[in-house]
């Protein structure tokens, strides 16, 4: 596995010696016909899923901006989520503004709110950002509950999905093209932004705010920055779910429940790992959806497997990998040395 | 290297295990979505599928046997719609059955119209579910406008006209409350005496119930899910609002939670609701036994009820359907299955009046239970007794 | 309509009674926050979980109320050791507050109050349980407000607790250790405390006081599997009102937001009255961070 993953990283490598995109176009090629591969093997609902998990990539990919490089701890994240649904959603239906409009002014909006939902960060930290952000978070979901112009109790129904022309996107593998599109591109430039001096603002950030504001880091605006980056995740993501047959958005989806799990996914990938985040993301919308069964045990599980991934795996899938690999790595080279010395 | 093309193998073996087991020819396939998650639901999921086990039992349905497939959507829409998704595509269902909660019903509406697959509600009372113009839905349940009507002329005639409110942000509640006043207004031309938004899980109603006792009020109107209410109603004690006071409830005050919460603050509460356990016809008094022994429940309330004439019109809807039952016949068993169930006319079973559909997709059509029943408490507590108060069949367009 | 001065006292007992109970949540809060430097997300569901005990306690085996609020309070301190024990003391020993191990405790807090809340619900089911309860006393009316025996109850045990919780902290050996261990566990451990002991004790007594608070909170509010997060929710905020560490502060917190969300209630909407805590909460940490009655927050350095 790990051998697999080294040659896998290496081939890429190699890739992107050509032109730094060509890794992502071939990948996204690629995945252009995952649709019909999970139909063809699974059936038509596994597109449905896929549709999904691509969403919560992007929530995931999100909410490691903020947390996993810059080290802020927020849990309003499913609040910007909801942000962005419920804005794209009203102008599509009372505006008739296409898709295409309509998300990215939902975009704009999540925007000011991640701002919003980064002040308190300026001045709080750890725990405090924490209580802040959630109590956020949860304002905007009462809000969205209690506020009939907003969908309050009988949500907001019929939201237009996507059109190009007169074609609708609506059948599911159509609309993985979308959110499959959006995901590739929040992956990519979560990468971009890591690999950037904006990224590495982030780490030194997360990593001690006195020594990196010494560094001549403007602390409160890099903070800033992280929120309004993941909130634009967020809002993207919010504005895809809405739109997504049937069209439908209720406050229901956006309680603490959600935010929880979303933290599982990070968590289980490993905090600060992107791919970790997208396998996080993968692994549990997967495994929620089959084993939905064993309804009675499954939050137990859930809540269970969380305690124990942060005792015991604190970096996660993404971070074990990892380690091998380097480690791998360090046992080649000596071996290497071993070689050449005797 | 070895490991990767294992797994790769595991995965599509897994894949065509899936596939096999997705569409077996020769049996009719009813997917079930339900809230399982309070005890009620639970059990009455659970009688449900018993229900369909006793019709295998006897033989099935013209020689075929049903498989039903029950999940939880936990009253989340989400969930409900990836489950609607789930049976269509997945199991390839032949009609959907869900799901309790209004707020999943409204957005699997569109699944179903769209993939144009049969669905019928067992208990969502939100009025706009038949009014969205889908060809596909049946509701069993009595739908929320006619509730608001009967529980209207009689409290305009028995109680009096000034009436405080009190909505809890649920989308049945909130439906059944914003429906009472407009029909208060309607006939007998009052507004509300006091208003109170709430939110759904709601724990201290202090304050209002202090502003409705120095309002001085006829009647007060809680509308909320069980515990919500029971809760409302309690404290309406507390604060010294006087038994001479009626409250009124919404139709979830017929759940069993509610007077065995509230104990003896729910004697005297009246609700329209579709079925009472104080109804003296023998099937009724044969089912009130049948679910007293089965799942030792005291009394079945009108989720119970209605999750039954369920069965029984679905029943008689699959025996007079022509199904082919193969693969490419799909489609076609589908809307076999609709029209069968549009003809159901004059269904006579546990709801107080009868129970009939037709084609057209306008809810006079859709809402098939027209017959709501004013009911009141006499005693709380876990051995609850109640009294029918009086039986309304509401005119098909009344509310519209 | 004219401003009816008769109300506004009514709904201020009402915020007052509710709010002493937020105080003694809060107080657990903020307990746990000095002595473990981090902030306990599943606090609620021992609460929760204290109401559930003190309801089988009273109810099924037979205990006078009284007798079963202690025994909930004892069951509720060793089951909240036990967690403590187990699981957190592994991240607490790598650092707590701000530091990445700071993180990995409000998610493994958040993991812990959902399989808490679902323990529970495997025990109890997901319905509202009745926990009727004769005081044997006749409602307290005033004017033209009746108050009933459970909220008088309440209020009384309440600041009974607080009482008993402040001399046992200023004036027994053992209060005094824990205020050591509390104010730096380094030097506490020079000076010949068992720290993870009293590390233990904190815990446990945090958990006793929102056991507590959940058999006071249960004849008024039912019994629920869920009751434990919107509880959580106003403890923080009136932790954070008056300042994380301050008992005192913990207590006339509650009493604030309890104020506060009814007069919130009563005057603008009370659909947005939970709104009004978390309002309460983000205004106090930006703009006074320490709380009313807190000591300046620790900065890493």
């Amino acid at each position: 596995m790990i051998s697999f993953i080294t040659n896998f990283t290496s081939a890429i490598e190699s890739l992107a010696k050509v032109h730094r995109l060509l890794p992502w176009l071939i990948a996204y090629v690629l995945l252009l016909f995952l649709p019909n591969l999970i139909t063809a093997t699974f059936g038509e609902y596994y597109v449905d899923l896929a549709n999904r998990c691509c969403l919560f990539i992007l929530l995931a990919v999100g909410l490691n901006i903020v947390k996993g490089f810059c080290g802020q701890v927020t849990v309003g994240h499913i609040g910007l989520y909801a942000i962005g649904a419920v804005t794209s959603a009203l102008l599509a239906q009372n505006y008739g503004l296409p898709f295409w409009l309509s998300a990215p002014l939902a975009i704009l909006v999540t925007c000011f709110a991640g701002l919003v939902v980064g002040l308190p960060s300026v001045r709080l930290e750890g725990a405090y950002l924490a209580l802040a952000t959630l109590g956020l978070g949860e304002s905007v979901r009462i809000m969205i509950a209690v506020t009939p112009a907003l969908g309050s109790s009988t949500g907001i129904m019929m939201i237009p999905a996507p059109t190009i022309g007169d074609y609708v996107i609506e059948s599911f593998d159509h609309y993985f093209y979308l959110v499959m599109t959006a995901a590739i591109i929040g992956i990519y430039f979560s990468f971009v932004i890591l690999n950037s001096s904006t990224g590495r603002a982030f780490k030194a950030i997360r990593e001690d705010v006195i020594a990196a504001s010494v560094s001549g880091i403007n602390v409160p605006f890099y903070k800033l920055l992280a929120f309004v980056i993941s909130a634009i995740y967020a809002g993207l993501a919010g504005a895809l779910f809405a739109h997504m047959p049937p069209g439908y958005l209720h406050h229901n989806n956006f309680t603490v429940i959600e935010m929880v799990t979303l933290l599982l996914m990070v968590v289980l990938g490993g905090i600060g790992n992107i791919w970790g985040g997208v396998v996080g993301a993968i692994v549990v919308t997967v495994i929620y959806d089959q084993t939905k069964d064993y309804y009675f045990y499954q939050p137990l599980i859930f809540g269970i497997t969380m305690v124990f991934l942060v005792v015991f795996m604190p970096r996660g899938i993404g971070g074990v990998i990892e380690q091998a690999i380097v480690k791998r790595k360090f046992i080649e080279k000596h071996e290497e040395q071993n070689l050449g010395t005797s | 290297m070895r490991n990767w093309t294992k797994f790769l193998a595991g995965l599509a073996a897994g894949g065509f295990v899936l596939s096999a087991t997705a569409a077996l020819a020769d049996e009719i396939r009813v997917g079930i979505t339900m809230r399982m998650v309070s005890e009620n639901g639970q059990k009455y999921g659970q009688m449900v599928m018993d229900e369909i086990g006793l019709i295998n039992e006897a033989g099935g349905i013209n020689g075929h046997q049903i498989k039903a497939t029950l999940m939880n959507d936990e009253c989340k829409s989400d969930k409900g719609v990836a489950n609607a998704n789930k049976l269509i595509f997945q199991e390839k269902v032949h009609l959907l059955i869900g799901s309790t909660c209004s707020s999943v019903s409204l957005p699997i509406v569109d699944v179903t119209a769209k993939a144009q697959v049969p669905q019928i509600i067992p208990h969502s009372t939100n009025a706009q579910i038949t009014q969205k113009g889908s060809a596909w839905v049946f509701r069993v349940p009595v739908s929320g406008r006619f509730y608001a009507g009967v529980n209207a002329k009689y409290v305009g005639e028995n109680i009096g006209k000034k009436i405080a409110y009190i909505c809890a942000a649920d989308a049945a509640s909130q439906n059944d409350c914003d429906a009472m006043q407009a029909q208060m207004k309607s006939q007998h031309g009052t507004d509300p005496a006091y208003v109170a938004q709430v939110q759904e899980k709601e724990v201290d109603f202090r304050t209002h119930m202090q502003k409705i006792k120095s309002a001085g009020v006829d009647g007060i109107m809680v509308a909320a899910l069980a515990e919500t209410m029971s809760r409302a109603l309690i404290q309406s004690y507390e604060a010294g609002i006087g038994s001479d006071v009626r409250r009124i409830g919404s139709s979830s005050a017929s759940n069993a939670p509610v007077p065995k919460i509230s104990g003896d603050a729910v004697k005297g509460v009246f609700y329209a609701a579709a079925y009472s356990n104080a109804d003296t016809r023998p099937i009724a008094k044969l089912f009130n036994q049948m679910v007293k022994d089965r799942y030792g429940i005291h009394a079945p309330d009108h989720d119970f009820s209605q999750a039954y004439d369920l069965i029984r019109i679905v029943e008689i809807a699959l025996n007079n359907s022509d199904l082919k039952l193969t693969n490419s016949s799909l489609a076609a068993d589908r809307t076999a299955i609709r029209d069968a169930i549009a003809n159901v006319k004059n269904y006579q079973g546990l709801a107080s009046g009868p129970i009939s559909f037709c084609a057209d997709a306008t809810p006079q059509c859709r809402d098939g239970n027209k017959t709501p029943v004013l009911i009141a408490y006499k005693k709380g507590g876990e051995e609850f007794e109640t009294e029918v108060l009086a039986r309304v069949s509401m005119p098909e367009d009344f509310g519209l | 309509m004219d401003f009816d001065f008769g109300s506004l006292l009514a709904f201020i007992i009402f915020g007052v009674t509710i709010g002493v109970v937020y105080g003694i949540v809060a107080l657990g809060i903020s307990l746990i926050y000095s002595g473990l430097d981090i902030v306990h997300f599943a606090h609620g569901e021992i609460y929760m979980f204290g109401a559930f005990l003190g309801l089988v306690l009273s109810q099924q085996i037979g205990i006078p109320y009284p007798g079963a609020m202690i025994g909930a309070m004892v069951l509720a301190a060793l089951l909240g050791m036990f967690i403590e024990r187990v699981f957190y003391r592994r991240l607490t020993r790598s650092g707590g507050g701000y530091t990445v191990a700071g993180m990995g405790m409000i998610i493994c807090g958040f993991g812990m109050s959902v399989a808490l809340m679902n323990v529970a619900f495997l025990i109890w089911g997901a319905d509202a349980e009745p926990f009727p309860v004769e005081f044997g006393i006749e409602p307290l009316e005033i004017n033209d407000i009746s108050i009933p025996p459970s909220y008088l109850l309440t209020a009384v045990v309440s600041l009974c607790l607080m009482g008993i919780l402040n001399y046992f902290l200023r004036y027994t050996k053992i209060g005094l250790a824990v205020r050591a261990v509390a104010h730096n566990k380094d030097i506490a451990f020079l000076m010949g405390i068992n720290v993870p002991l009293f590390i233990s004790l904190i815990f446990g007594l945090a958990c006793a006081l929102a056991a507590a608070a959940g058999v006071l909170v249960g004849p008024m509010q039912s019994v629920q599997v869920e009751m434990g997060y919107l509880m959580l929710m106003k403890a923080f905020a009136a932790a954070v009102v008056g300042g994380f560490g301050s008992l005192p502060g913990a207590l006339i917190g509650g009493i604030l937001v309890g104020i506060f969300e009814n007069l919130g209630a009563a005057y603008i909407s009370a659909s947005h009255k939970d709104i009004y805590a978390f309002l309460l909460l983000i205004l106090v940490l930006m703009y006074r961070p320490a709380g009313l009655f807190g000591v300046v927050a620790k900065v890493k350095a």
